[in-house]
């Protein structure tokens, strides 16, 4: 019975943002299509109380009578105080909601500056370009992204044209390798192509790095029509993509363009004393961004890891 | 009371050649037998039959019928894996399953009333099923093999014969569908009985005394009684698909043209069973004599054809066989797809088999060192990695802040690394870099350097490494790591950034 009931909820109810089918699959609906409908109610309460505060939902879209799933929701809703009766669902309807309400979070770089001009860090389902020549920070940048998603337990993945990747540094700044894929392609096209793949596995996070010796070596640009193909890709799967190159290429695809200029090394020692290398600083601007105003800076400062172990009273690296 | 299905497949040698080339359907087909003079029909398809082609004709006789005949010589491996996907479509129903060989298989369906409204639904589900594997079959079911083997013989097809209704069911059938033995027939043409029914008709003791055993046995037969228990067979361990082909390839596409189909009739019956393959194995027969055989092993359990046939291609297009292939076999080591529990508040986990999926493709498309986990090799020399094969730990339950980044700086490491010309100057028994002369960007006065750090490396080994670092900026901009080798040779490795 609960379980016929729960699979005709499931047929029924639409959700009023219908999600690619691939998405709604990889959830756990039977465990809630197993329950009776009343246990599925209760529990379905019990849930929307457990998540964080709901953000503001868009416009919560006309519901048709027919689509409830049963009337025992129904009459239960109408015998409830309509706040509550709001945070009333069944199992489909709370899918989706936890779906939508994954997707208006953020992906955090944990580089405060960053996240700031980001509005709060790299948003799901879109894709931000960080451009910048030479020893501009661009590595970092991604090393420190890598090191924020795979903190929070997340998969991410390596695009790493032209194989600069250190895996001991990454350790050290804090990725936890183990949740890390890197692949290594050797062309621009091959990097689009594997992106557009994983971003279709379900990974939440891919950085695309090339740098400047990779990119010049691969010779040819990706086609602008397979960032377009690479963005809508994201979007349908709620992955966040960062995409580092030398200089601009995803043209109108991105969400967000960054630019990473004037950057500072920094030395420890002066006159006749031995110089050692403390760190770097770089100036990052917001080139443009559908949804913010372009041209704020925000400046980024990177230690070497010698300093950062100082600080924590780890032993130096030499 | 015990319940046998009897999945048979018609006209089998033809059967399985034509699951190889399904393109010749519909043409006027005979499978041969025996070579030269000696080569004789032994099944065509319905438009040759309605020719005049019939098995027992040589292949002479048959093309002076009808001279557009397309001949095709009896193949062993086109049978062997055809009969193979008859047993997996038998699995699928029962475990109790028996290779009665030649496009028989008996399978134990008792208790399977819970799942199917009827046998014959029962039984034409069996025929669906095989008919996705590409075999035209009919099915019987019965309470013994023999009842269950005749009622599959018949044309119409499926047939259910109702529990202790054996013998009513065969009475009226003819004598042959026995397939008694040749004199025991001619006996008991003499005698004057036509029908299965007339035999049982007549007393035991009076046939046995004057058939013998083998008397004694078609009685029984006739009465609907066989003794006969199924003889459960075990589960194989592995999956086979080939063909031997008609003439001696030369060139990968055609090679990879049938191979495609083979892959993907293999991938029909690995998901059958509900496994993915782990391991390909080819083998191919060559021209005149011998045989190549490679191993491909996958990154990761898949059923995508696309991937196992890049690999494939991949591989042969590294190592040719060296000669002309006449024949093939694929074998694939099955494996059970990776599964996991998602979570509904933690962050999305990965569906392990569209992941393995991905990585295979990834893999086929880049190379197999070119994906995977990055490890942090042991050691004091910058730049050691390893890769290993990606299979990242569960997602946790619940979400996770991310931890605060420690902004480390990132060396943008070069692989290999670059030479460069150094230009260096000693001052107060110090030494300081002062230019360096590489490729691209690398080239210009410094402004500033630190160093050395030597760094000795496998003193004890063959080949000890022992460099001395230097961090060092340009004026023009950008700060690298430069390195002395114990050669006396500079290089770069990396790029702070």
């Amino acid at each position: 019975m609960g379980r016929i009931a729960g699979a005709q909820a499931k047929q029924k109810c639409p959700s009023a943002h219908p999600l690619p089918t691939s998405r709604v699959h990889d959830f756990p609906t039977l465990t809630y299509a197993f329950l009776p409908p009343r246990l599925l109610v209760v529990s379905a309460l019990l849930f929307d109380f457990m998540m964080p505060a709901p953000a503001p939902a868009p416009e919560p879209a006309p519901e048709p009578q027919e689509s409830l799933p049963c009337n025992a929701l129904r009459q239960l809703r109408a015998s409830l105080d309509g706040t509550v009766a709001a945070k009333l669902m069944n199992a489909t309807e709370l899918i989706h909601a936890l779906e939508r309400k994954r997707r208006d979070t953020v992906l955090p770089t944990t580089l405060d500056a960053l996240d700031t001009l980001l509005g709060g860090g790299l948003p799901r389902g879109k894709m931000v370009e960080l451009t910048g020549r030479r020893a501009s920070g661009r590595f970092s940048v991604v090393l420190s992204a890598l090191a924020a998603a795979t903190s929070m337990g997340e998969a991410a993945v390596l695009i790493d044209v032209g194989d600069h990747f250190d895996p001991q540094l990454a350790e050290e700044n804090g990725v936890d390798l183990p949740r890390v894929l890197w692949v290594r392609p050797q062309t621009m096209k091959q990097a689009v192509m594997a992106a557009e793949m994983l971003a279709a596995t379900g990974f939440q996070l891919i950085v695309l790095d090339a740098g400047l010796a990779g990119f010049t070596k691969a010779g040819r640009r990706a086609p602008d029509a397979s960032w377009v193909r690479l963005a809508r890709a994201a979007e349908a799967h709620g992955t966040a993509l960062l995409i580092s190159t030398p200089w601009p290429v995803t043209g109108t695809a991105s969400e967000a363009v960054l630019v990473a200029e004037r950057t500072r090394t920094h030395w420890i020692g002066q006159g006749r004393s031995p110089r050692l290398l403390a760190g770097i600083t770089t100036d990052v601007r917001l080139e443009k961004h559908r949804h913010m105003k372009a041209g704020t800076r925000a400046t980024l400062r990177f230690a070497m890891a010698d300093s950062v172990d100082a600080t924590t009273g780890n032993t130096p690296r030499r | 009371m015990t319940r046998l299905a009897c999945l048979y497949v018609p006209l089998f040698p033809l059967a399985a050649r034509l699951r190889s080339e399904p393109e010749l359907k519909d043409d006027a087909i005979a499978i041969v037998e025996g070579n030269g003079g000696g080569a004789h029909v032994i099944a065509a398809t319905r438009r040759a039959r309605t020719k005049g082609i019939q098995a027992g004709q040589t292949l002479t006789q048959a093309r002076a019928i009808l001279p557009k005949l397309i001949a095709r010589g009896r193949d062993a491996e086109c049978e062997r894996t055809a009969q193979e996907a008859l047993l997996e479509v038998a699995e699928t129903f029962s475990p109790r399953i028996e290779d009665a060989g030649d496009g028989v298989v008996f399978a134990d369906v008792t208790g399977l009333e819970r799942h199917f409204a009827s046998e014959l639904d029962l039984a034409k589900a069996a025929i669906r099923a095989a008919d996705d594997v590409a075999l035209p079959i009919r099915c019987g079911i019965a309470a013994s093999k023999l009842a269950a083997r005749v009622a599959a013989e018949l044309p119409k097809s499926p047939t259910v014969v109702d529990p202790g209704k054996e013998a009513e069911f065969l009475a009226p059938l003819p004598l042959t569908r026995l397939s008694p033995q040749l004199d025991a027939a001619a006996t008991l043409r003499r005698w004057g009985l036509g029908s299965i029914g007339e035999l049982a008709n007549l007393p035991e003791s009076e046939v046995a005394s004057r058939l013998g055993d083998l008397g004694r046995e078609l009685h029984y037969a006739a009465r609907g009684i066989d003794p006969r228990p199924l003889i459960p067979r075990a589960l194989p361990p592995e999956f086979r698909e080939g063909m031997e082909l008609e003439w001696p390839l030369v060139a990968l596409e055609p090679f990879l043209f049938i191979a495609n189909a083979a892959l993907d009739r293999l991938a029909k019956r690995l998901e059958i069973q509900g496994f993915a393959c782990k391991r390909l194995e080819l083998t191919m027969n060559l021209e005149p004599d011998g045989f190549h055989s490679r191993a491909i092993d996958l990154p990761a359990p898949t059923r995508d054809v696309k991937t196992m046939l890049t690999l494939l291609r991949l591989d042969l297009e590294k190592t040719p066989p060296g000669a002309p292939v006449a024949g093939f076999s694929i074998v694939a080591h099955p494996d059970r797809p990776r599964r996991a529990q998602l979570s509904l508040f933690g962050p999305s986990a990965l569906s392990p088999e569209k992941l393995a999926t991905t990585i295979a493709r990834l893999v086929s498309m880049l190379g197999d060192d070119r994906v995977g986990m990055p490890v942090a090799v042991d050691g004091h020399l910058p730049d050691r990695y390893a890769i290993d094969t990606f299979d990242p730990p569960a997602a946790p339950d619940m979400k996770r802040k991310p931890r605060k980044s420690r902004g480390v700086v990132a060396a943008r490491v070069f692989r290999p690394a670059l030479p460069v010309e150094v230009i260096t100057r000693e001052n107060e028994g110090t030494t300081r870099i002062t230019a360096i002369h590489g490729e691209g960007d690398i080239d210009g006065s410094v402004r500033t350097c630190s160093g050395p750090w030597k760094i000795e490396e496998s003193w004890w080994s063959a080949t000890p490494a022992s460099n001395e670092y230097w961090d060092v900026e340009l004026d023009r901009g950008g700060t690298y790591r430069v390195y002395q080798a114990s050669t006396s040779e500079w290089f770069v490795d990396a790029r702070y950034e």
